[in-house]
């Protein structure tokens, strides 16, 4: 546990200190006080459904682009080499850099909460889920934050990485529309992978087990390919 | 009575292989405690792989490797507690400062708090970079740079000190200060280093090795080393 605070350390630094989380957290919030802005102006209904979409599109462009560095960058700098030489266990490697990319992560989201806190100003939302919808985007950040730092540890090249995760996210995102092509039993696969699939009850107050299993899964599934790859010497 | 060490790091029968490539074939060697080994030769002969097997990099396809007397595949982690190791590219965290670097590298290997401070002193002292201790990495010369590269290697006071091609793009003056610097290492620490100049090692080592398409071609004492190149030259 020691390695694993003092690597956390290093990455918070490193996460926290480059213009890169800032340049995303701005751009973030940005488009979405517009997006709420005109969301609100034009329905009137004091819920976040509309704002949750937003981020979970957000999320999937822009988090490749956190997690991008992670360890393409450590590659192409050697610095790989001395923190894998280093006694310490690759799994702390792998954790302290997905905690300290999904804090950030996180760290933007909660922005967001300024609108629930708007909402609540100036009418009656109904709380359920405003907070299912925080829950859905904690897991589902959690997933794309894992997956792409398994992208990260693939290549030398960020934007290779990036791409890799983009593109796999937009996948996902529509796998449950591309089943409508597939015979069975494919087509209840592809279903079951779909990412919108399983964020959108969320999102919308349904809380199922399922939803969260597939996040939490898909989630360790990343970070244990992850340690797999830094592990292959 | 003198009590004999044992060897501090020993390869029996270790191969490295990517593919069909082989980059190491069946190399034996046994580097005695507090010594300065050198392996010597060109480019490509297997010299980084061996010092990255050493180092936990990488994982030999075949053979064992002890190091301090363990086991670098079965106890990685016990094995690279033992160790110090500067890549030759000299990798760091450029936007770290130089005692912050240490500093991290040093909690890395386990040096705990309340040793932290002075552990990070002594190495600071031994490698003269108290000039520089709060400048960012990216600011240091190259010398400045590959003594940062001992300072985290050292900090842990490990019993071997892995060296790959540390003089590589010194000027005169810094690879007479780093030779010195590893010379006064010998006895305290066991170094095994690589190089592919042949009269650095008559300077540095007290044993080579020379190494050439994978293979370990032979050892034997620098001493004054006067024969020394017609001796690689007969292996060569």
């Amino acid at each position: 546990m020691t390695a694993l605070s003092v690597l956390l350390r290093k990455e918070l630094h490193t996460t926290f200190s480059s213009p890169i989380g800032y340049t995303i957290a701005a751009v973030f919030l940005l488009v979405l006080g517009y997006t709420f802005s005109l969301t609100l102006f034009a329905t009137k209904v004091a819920n976040l459904h509309y704002i949750f979409h937003q981020m979970y599109v957000l999320s999937v462009l822009l988090v490749p682009i956190l997690t991008m560095r992670a360890f393409a960058e450590e590659r192409r700098n050697d610095t790989l080499e001395l923190l894998l030489t280093a006694p310490v266990h690759e799994i702390w490697i792998v954790l302290a850099k997905y905690l300290a990319s999904l804090l950030l992560v996180l760290g933007i989201y909660l922005g967001a909460l300024v609108y629930a806190a708007i909402l609540d100003r100036y009418g009656e939302p109904d709380w359920g889920p405003i907070w299912s919808g925080f829950l859905a985007l904690t897991l589902h950040a959690s997933l794309l934050v894992a997956v792409g730092l398994l992208f990260s540890s693939l290549t030398e090249n960020q934007v290779v990485a990036a791409a890799l995760a983009i593109g796999s996210f937009l996948m996902l995102w529509f796998a449950d529309s591309v089943s409508t092509l597939l015979p069975a039993p494919l087509d209840l696969i592809a279903i079951n992978l779909s990412l919108i699939g399983h964020f959108r009850p969320l999102a919308t107050g349904s809380v199922f087990a399922s939803d969260i299993v597939y996040f939490a899964s898909g989630t360790m599934l990343a970070l244990f390919l992850t340690t797999r790859r830094l592990a292959e010497r | 009575m003198v009590v004999e060490q044992p060897p501090a790091v020993v390869a029996s029968g270790v191969s490295k292989s990517y593919g069909s490539i082989a980059a190491l074939a069946d190399i034996d060697l046994s580097v005695r405690s507090g010594e300065v080994f050198c392996l010597l030769g060109p480019n490509g002969s297997g010299k980084t792989t061996f010092i990255r097997l050493l180092a936990g990099y990488l994982l030999p396809s075949a053979g064992s490797l002890r190091l301090a007397g363990i086991d670098v595949v079965a106890d990685p982690i016990a094995a690279r507690r033992r160790i110090g190791y500067v890549p030759e590219s000299v990798p760091a965290y450029r936007d770290m400062r130089v005692r912050e670097f240490v500093s991290f590298m040093a909690r890395l290997r386990g040096i705990d708090a309340a040793r932290l401070s002075t552990a990070v002193e002594r190495v600071v002292e031994l490698l003269n970079l108290q000039a520089v201790t709060e400048k960012p990495i990216r600011a240091l010369s190259r010398g400045y740079r590959q003594r940062v590269g001992l300072a985290q290697a050292l900090v842990h006071e490990p019993d071997v000190v892995v060296l790959d091609e540390p003089t590589n793009g010194l000027d005169p003056r810094q690879i007479i200060e780093v030779r010195n610097l590893i010379r006064s290492l010998a006895g305290r620490h066991t170094v095994l280093m690589s190089s592919h100049i042949l009269g650095e090692v008559g300077r540095i080592a007290d044993r080579v090795g020379v190494l050439l398409d994978g293979r370990l071609r032979g050892t034997r004492t620098v001493g004054d080393g006067a024969d020394l190149e017609d001796w690689f030259l007969s292996l060569t």
